[in-house]
């Protein structure tokens, strides 16, 4: 067991602690003081001064002066910065991994998990800085030179969520970071203190390299002072928003009102089939994680399991009989040996419990699980006993995604187009998995006929994506693409420049203009 | 006091039973696990409740209210 009070010491939790700071400097300020409870024992951890508007005046002020340093370093420089701050989150890693278990509630190694993810990102991002690249096309006109470069960006809002606390900042910042631009982070209300030790984290790097205050800016402050007005703020070019398809529309439409451009990644419905041709106990152990890890709270957590009718029932007593046994593994998250922790909250917990009553109330059945568990090493009131349940399609509640681990079968005959086309048919489009060694039907749900999907997977989950690849996913999802691949080009500008090296001024498409 | 201004953050803080409340009526505060953004009655307008309607519920929240506290 983890000593957490030894945790908050080694990360600089303080009980009152600031929630603004702009790089080196931490700020003072008047805005309303939060508690962060764990959702584990429901203890309060620390506290967090939040902000107000006049602070946020003062550090999108900040950052403003700083981009202004920052986008003249050259990339590979601030490559260098990154790749520092990489390696600081190595030393801290065990910390922030126990305290993001212990804010949040997921089992440590995955809270370990979580920061191995932000050092991946730092160490994606380092050699990117050095491929920071524009293309050189061919002109149509004589002694003429056409090509693209990419330019800083400038200030961007990222916005997190609780579920993956920490990570999904380094997807942004440390790619922001590298592209010449300078973050406002808005950290999740649920995980205050995260936020507030990764940045100290941060913090002597960026004094040891002297980067200007203002490059990396962390503001924890209420809906009142960091949501619509922060979104509305011209000043900011780029917002990445990690949250609910509703929190998601809602920015968009802000954003989008003064043509300000979003990163988005929201809601997932994601669904994994299983054909007659899968290798089953491979299915069933791969797609176990996917519906219980991180207690069902992940983006891509696999919310429907499609199996073919053939292999049914003994996919469903497969999955049974893992469940058994990870219902004896339900409990503190920082117990080494427990599989499932809690939930958030206990709006989460009513959330839960509300899908079990309304899948039934449609027509389903309950499989497995779905109670609300109490006594000793539940005083929090945030367990859950992970739930299975068979039902259609079509239902309300499986159209919806629930942030609980909660998981719908669902039968399918005929061919794998018939499981292709019911894995499309929900509003969301995140992530995707099938499993079958027949190359004809991983083929087809990888073309264009098949998965609608951001993610499409063979032979493993829908969650636990790596960094290399970019993320995101399609219609309710949001469309935006972050962390590996190319995503870098989004925290860019992209500048096409046609230089003219000749003599002689020709006109494209060959216009005559002469004087 | 509840009023239809309030931010669904603070209503979820501060008056948790409305979470209970409006999901009956079809509105959900919380979404991934996170409060929605905005007010009260924008969360209400997006479900297509009346001003009437919204005034029905704001009356009704402040009355369980009363009476949580009694």
């Amino acid at each position: 067991m983890l000593d957490i009070q030894k945790t908050l010491k080694n990360l600089g939790i303080e009980n009152i602690n600031l929630g603004v700071s702009t790089g080196a400097e931490w700020f003072d300020t008047t805005g309303k003081t939060e508690s962060s409870s764990s959702p584990i024992d429901g203890k309060e951890i620390a506290q967090v001064k939040t902000a107000t508007l006049d602070d946020y005046e003062k550090v999108v002020q900040k950052a403003q002066a700083a981009f202004k340093e920052w986008r003249l370093v050259p990339a590979p420089v601030r490559g260098e910065i990154v790749r520092q701050i990489g390696n600081a989150l190595r030393e801290y890693k065990d910390d922030l991994g126990a305290l993001v278990s212990y804010e949040m509630g997921k089992v440590y190694q995955e809270g370990l998990g979580e920061v191995q993810e932000m050092i991946d990102i730092c160490d994606f991002a380092v050699g990117q800085s050095r491929l920071i690249n524009g293309v050189a096309l061919q002109s149509e006109r004589p002694q003429h030179r056409l090509s693209e470069q990419y330019h800083p960006l400038g200030i961007i809002g990222i916005v997190t969520s609780y579920n993956f606390p920490v990570a999904v900042w380094a997807w942004n910042s440390a790619l922001a970071a590298i592209a010449g631009d300078v973050v406002i982070w808005k950290p999740s209300s649920k995980t205050p203190l995260t936020a507030v030790a990764t940045q100290k984290i941060i913090r002597q790097v960026l004094i040891d390299n002297n980067v200007p205050e203002g490059v990396f800016n962390l503001v924890v402050g209420r809906s009142s002072v960091m949501g619509d007005n922060f979104l509305a703020d011209k000043r900011i070019p780029l917002f990445s928003i990690t949250g609910s398809t509703a929190v998601g529309k809602r920015a968009a439409e802000i954003v989008g009102r003064r043509l300000g451009n979003t990163l988005l990644e929201l809601g997932g419905n994601n669904a994994v089939i299983i054909t007659p041709e899968a290798d089953i106990p491979m299915a069933v152990m791969s797609t176990v994680f996917g519906t219980v890890g991180t207690a069902g709270q992940r983006c891509t957590s696999t919310r429907r399991v499609i199996i073919h009718e053939s292999i049914y029932n003994q996919v469903r007593d497969s999955f049974v009989k893992a469940y058994e046994k990870i219902a004896t593994k339900i409990g503190n998250p920082l117990v080494d040996g427990n599989l499932v922790g809690p939930v958030i909250d206990v709006h989460s917990v009513n959330a839960f419990l509300d899908a079990v009553k309304k899948v039934q109330e449609e027509g389903g059945k309950i499989l497995f699980g779905g109670q609300h568990l109490e006594g000793k090493g539940y005083e929090s009131g945030n367990y859950v006993v992970p739930c299975i349940a068979e039902a259609e399609n079509h239902y309300h509640i499986v159209q919806e995604e629930t942030f609980a681990p909660i998981v719908y079968f669902i039968k399918y005959s005929g061919d794998v187009q018939n499981a292709i086309d019911l894995q499309n048919d929900v509003p969301q489009g995140l992530s995707s998995a099938i499993f079958t060694l027949n190359v004809r039907e991983a083929e087809t749900f990888i073309s264009q006929t098949g998965s609608d999907c951001g993610i499409a997977n063979v032979n493993l989950g829908t969650s636990g994506a790596e960094i290399g690849g970019a993320f995101g996913g399609e219609k309710e999802t949001g469309g935006g693409r972050e962390s590996g691949s190319d995503a870098w080009k989004i925290y860019m500008r992209r500048q096409t420049n046609t230089i003219n090296y000749g003599t002689k001024l020709p006109l494209a498409q060959g216009i005559k203009f002469d004087i | 006091m509840i009023s239809k201004t309030i931010t669904i953050e603070d209503l979820v803080e501060e008056y948790p039973f409305s979470v209970q409340y409006l999901a009956d009526k079809g509105i959900r505060c919380i979404k991934c696990g996170e409060p929605i953004w905005g007010t009260l009655e924008e969360a209400c307008k997006e479900k297509g409740f009346d001003v009437e309607k919204i005034d029905f519920f704001v009356k009704e929240l402040n009355e369980l209210n009363e009476i949580n506290n009694l």
